[in-house]
């Protein structure tokens, strides 16, 4: 009656298959091996990979191991939940509160006092970015800050001065106005500047209207009257050129990365964008585009004088990272000044610490990349929101974009609805936090 | 119980073992542990904080998930019998005695071995509304319906007007029918030629033998093709995710139930909320697999039993 | 003579319509590999370009050398992919087997909480897995990625089932008679009549396998034990744009053995209507 002998060992066979457990293989005697996991490929990922050898080669009681890893801030989430996480990430400064809140970081106060580094060592707003309920929780690796982008070739074409960008949002659409161009059907084929292109902050915007999107303490301040004003403008688009001409135009734009980029085949001659752009004009640009860099013009340049959003790519050591001392060393070491400007050379940004050396200049391709780290320096330069609901406050102001740029809403109507479901969103994000609070507080003071 | 029916139950058990195993690992206790989280304020990472139902609460008056909701069933009630005339289609062809069949077969099948990375950019130059190939073929159309009629009719922006996005999503979906093909090729292996050829004897045409023949017995193949539908379009995620660049598309018209339980977990660290979506959702698709294999009961035929 | 007339006519229709619907079919495909040969100037043109404007081979090596250690990652998904076919096919078909030839009893309601278990939405999963995984200290070995294939995924016992039922009653019956135990009817009976439903299972598991992208990026933590669907992920920079050529160029030589594997399969399929008896 009973199964024959077969079937019995296909069974053993597939359970005994699952039972086997590895042990995890011993440590050899040597240096100690410190994981860093790092978002970035291709040329960034060879750029820190220089530094990392550096590092190597300078001592040999610590080994960095680099990894690029694809989606690191969902893999870093559940690595740190496994309680197996990287000594070393590499993460974007808007995903630092929401880490830290969630008690996923090693707070760097104690170290960076031990090592003598402060605020005074860097560009403030970088540092101030790398801190969140007054605790330090990172440092910064390679920054950027947003400007205005333009084509000098279609300036000169459409009679403007090249040397004489917009200075004021009515300059700026005076502008646009002499650089819009239309074919003899009627279609849009040309103009000076769209708020969708290529899109990228379509929340912050309210930025350059002297708008905030939140109080910094309790309150989303969404529909504040500088929002309505800053998203009444992106609503004059449609009104001005056709919501439909408008989606047709934006249509027949190419890829952002490709030579067919809307900016480099002249249909577009203004845009908001960083420092990285100089690598994309230098690989997909033709060969005779001549471009300048200033200040993206605000609503009122005499209150509002160089405004720029700034980011920045952050390292950080994760809770439970099984060698917090030696990340940090090599965390210092990439802050050093020789070798961070190293970095951001081979990355082509700029340095994030407050002084930058001569030669820095003098070798860095970008000729405009001295505008970029003054802008970053401007009192009106801005980060975003550092709370724990960005991500999701993010989605809610781009559908609002969305829905003011095709017309199926008004902005008044869009900007209170997102007000409501923030604000919901951020008082229960608050409850969160005041529920944890002293259990964390006293966490992060622990040694 | 006899004794032979105690035979057939251990029988039977030690069969379907491995099943149980797996899914007593991989089945059960992950869900009892987000069945558990659904009631926590919880974010992956900080400790779960029990609150109740509030979390099936906010999810009930969240107007977001409710869009999320009717556009899941606006895709499922066009996509699956889409899906399922086409691939039952080319698969009757296909099992037709016609040159290059192997080839043909192959075709079919090549986009849904494509990666998604390029499928992904060609849909975006497909249903590109000023140079994309589908306005190119259908604007001709167009331009004759307006010179006769007198009509103002334009050739949509297909990814970037709410109406006709998830239109443009069903089109590409059809694309990937090359796997429901194979189920039904493989299926119509086992249909026995000597109906076919009595059939043929009483004077019966291809439309008779498909309608009495064919489909009778592959029908546990149309239930499962159907089924299997059903759940994964109920949990479409990937494509629309790539395609609208991990966003909700034009006024939220590509945002499904699926995506917004993806970015609630991981996008916006609300584990616990994920976990309420994923269990009204689970609630949702059973319920319907319910009814769907009810209302098939009649008329699927099951040879073997 | 009319009657052959009729038959050309009409396998000439069927042949046109498969023609117009295998245009549409094979356009991405075609696309992949155009993309594949041109310089990276033209890649992303508008309009889209269907041809090169001259071929670039060099492509293929280059995008081999970019990726880093592809041939590493081809033996690594080789092997993940031999394991977890064997592994489904085995379970699978015994777990599928139970589930139709054998009446048991509530047979059928543990069928349905076996459908059940396919509606559960994956990243409600996601965490708790991971979180067993790295109890059993298996992250970052390829454990997690073959061992569950071992316990037979409801897809494939749904699908097996499905075909098991379709088999006649009678030819288990008779083998009961002769004294055939139920292993014995199960591998020397039905499975050699199910072989197209196998074949499926297996190129759909291989597949499945071959193309994860989520299981690797989630368990394994050395970029030497990476898969390939995960080393095209290496083509997309931050902020210095992707190499279309390249990401193409790589991802044709990925799906072509899929593509041979599947041109192979599916010629069983046509030896199976021969050997399973379709003739009745």
């Amino acid at each position: 009656m009973p199964l024959t002998r077969k079937l019995k060992t296909l069974l053993l066979c597939s359970l005994s298959v699952i039972l086997i457990s590895c042990g995890n293989s011993e440590k050899e005697n040597g240096p100690v091996v410190i994981r860093y996991w790092e978002k970035w490929n291709g040329f960034e990922a060879d750029a820190m990979r220089l530094i990392v050898d550096d590092f190597n080669a300078s001592q040999d009681e610590i080994f960095v191991e680099y990894s690029s890893v694809s989606q690191i801030d969902r893999r870093l989430m559940l690595a740190i939940a496994g309680g197996i996480p990287p000594d070393v990430a590499g993460l974007w400064n808007h995903a630092l509160p929401v880490y830290a809140e969630n008690n996923a970081l090693t707070p760097l106060n104690r170290y960076t006092e031990a090592a003598g580094i402060g605020r005074e060592d860097y560009i403030s707003i970088y540092w101030d970015m790398c801190t969140h309920r007054n605790y330090l929780w990172a440092l910064p690796s390679t920054p950027a800050s947003t400007a205005l982008i333009y084509n000098k070739k279609m300036f000169r074409e459409a009679g403007l001065d090249p040397e004489r960008p917009p200075r004021s949002i009515a300059e700026l659409e005076a502008y646009n106005a002499k650089l819009m161009k239309r074919d003899e059907s009627g279609r849009l084929i040309a103009c000076g500047h769209i708020p969708a292109e290529p899109g990228w902050w379509s929340p912050n915007w309210v930025y350059w209207f002297g708008g905030d999107l939140w109080d910094g303490a309790e309150t989303i301040t969404a529909d504040s009257p500088e929002n309505i004003e800053a998203y009444r403008w992106v609503q004059s688009y449609p009104e001005r050129f056709g919501a439909r001409d408008l989606m047709s135009f934006k249509d027949g734009f190419g890829n952002f990365a490709s030579p067919q980029n809307p900016f480099f085949t002249g249909r577009v001659a203004m845009v908001l964008q960083g420092p990285w752009i100089y690598n994309f004009i230098k690989n997909y640009a033709p060969e005779d585009f001549e471009w300048g860099v200033a200040p993206f013009p605000s609503v009122n340049p005499e209150l509002f004088p160089n405004v720029t959003l700034v980011e920045s790519d952050i390292l950080v050591i994760p809770a439970g990272a099984e060698h917090p001392d030696e990340a940090f060393a090599f965390i210092q070491f990439v802050n050093s000044q020789v070798e961070m400007e190293k970095l951001c050379l081979a990355q082509r940004k700029f340095s994030p610490l407050a002084e930058t050396s001569a030669g820095f200049f003098e070798e860095h391709p970008n000729p405009y990349i001295g505008e970029f780290i003054d802008l970053a320096k401007s009192p009106q330069a801005k980060t975003l929101p550092g709370t724990t609901v960005w991500s999701l406050y993010a989605n809610e102001m781009r559908q609002a974009f969305g829905s003011v740029w095709t017309q199926t809403a008004t902005t008044e109507e869009v900007l209170s609805e997102v007000q409501i479901r923030m604000q919901e969103n951020f008082d229960h994000r608050a409850r969160r936090w005041k529920r944890m609070e002293e259990t964390l507080l006293t966490e992060w003071e622990k040694p | 119980m006899t004794r032979m029916e105690k035979k057939k139950l251990i029988s039977g058990l030690l069969f379907i073992s491995p099943w149980i195993l797996g899914f007593l690992i991989f089945s059960v206790y992950p869900v009892l542990s987000s069945l558990y989280y659904s009631f926590c304020d919880y974010s992956v990472l900080s400790p779960a904080v029990w609150v109740g139902p509030e979390n099936y609460h906010t999810l009930f008056n969240d107007e977001v998930f409710w869009k999320s909701i009717s556009n899941t069933v606006f895709f499922a009630a066009f996509a699956i019998p889409m899906g399922m005339v086409l691939s039952l289609s080319l698969a009757i062809l296909l099992n037709c005695k016609v040159p290059f069949r192997g080839a043909f077969r192959t075709i079919f099948f090549l986009p849904s071995l494509v990666p998604m990375v390029c499928l992904a950019v060609l849909w975006q130059w497909m249903l590109n509304g000023d140079l994309g190939l589908i306005n190119n073929a259908i604007r001709p159309l167009l331009n004759t319906v307006n010179e006769n009629f007198g009509t103002q009719l334009t050739a949509p922006n297909w990814l970037q007007e709410a109406a006709y996005a998830k239109w443009g999503l069903i089109f590409t979906g059809l694309w990937g029918v090359g796997h429901a093909v194979v189920i039904y090729l493989a299926g119509l292996q086992g249909v026995p030629q000597h109906l076919y050829e009595s059939a043929e004897i009483d004077g019966a045409g291809f439309w008779v033998k498909t309608r009495h023949i064919t489909l009778p017995i592959i029908s546990p193949v149309i239930y499962f093709n159907t089924i299997m539908g059903l759940i994964g379009t109920f949990q479409v995620f990937a494509v629309p995710y790539v395609m609208t660049g991990g966003g909700d598309g034009p006024e939220r018209s590509l945002l499904f139930m699926a995506t917004y339980l993806y970015q609630n977990a991981f996008d916006y660290w609300n584990m616990g909320y994920a976990c309420a979506i994923g269990i009204v959702m689970f609630v949702i698709i059973l319920t319907l697999t319910y009814i769907a294999t009810k209302l098939s009961e009649r008329h699927v035929y099951y040879e073997g039993k | 003579m009319k009657h052959g007339l009729k038959q050309k006519i009409s396998t000439f229709s069927v042949l046109v319509i498969l023609v117009l619907a295998g245009i549409c079919f094979i356009a991405p495909f075609a696309w992949m590999i155009s993309t594949s040969l041109k310089p990276l100037q033209e890649t992303m043109s508008i309009p889209p370009r269907w041809l090169p404007s001259k071929f670039q081979w060099n492509n293929y090596r280059e995008a081999i050398e970019a990726m880093g250690y592809f041939w590493r990652y081809t033996a690594n998904t080789v092997y993940l992919c031999f394991l977890t076919v064997t592994g489904t096919v085995m379970s699978s078909a015994l777990a599928a087997y139970g589930f139709s030839r054998i009446e048991w009893k509530g047979r059928d309601k543990v069928f349905l909480v076996l459908l059940a278990t396919m509606m559960i939405p994956f990243p409600v999963t996601m965490v708790p897995v991971y979180s067993l995984f790295k109890n059993l200290h298996w992250i970052g070995s390829f454990k997690p990625l073959w061992v569950p294939s071992f316990f037979a995924g409801a897809f494939n016992v749904f699908l097996l089932r499905q075909f098991f039922l379709t088999l006649p009653h009678d030819i288990s019956e008779s083998a009961r008679i002769d004294g055939c135990n139920e292993f014995q009817i199960f591998y020397k009976i039905i499975l050699p009549l199910a072989k197209p439903a196998l074949l499926c299972v297996a190129l759909f598991q291989f597949m499945a396998t071959w193309n994860d992208f989520m299981g690797p990026l989630i368990y394994l933590n050395d970029q030497k034990d990476f898969t390939l669907a995960l080393g095209l992920q290496s083509f997309q920079s931050q902020q210095g744009g992707t190499p279309w050529h390249y990401l193409m160029a790589a991802s044709t030589l990925i799906v072509l053995p899929v593509l041979v594997l599947f041109f192979f399969t599916q010629k069983s399929f046509i030896q199976g209507i021969a050997t399973t008896g379709g003739k009745g």
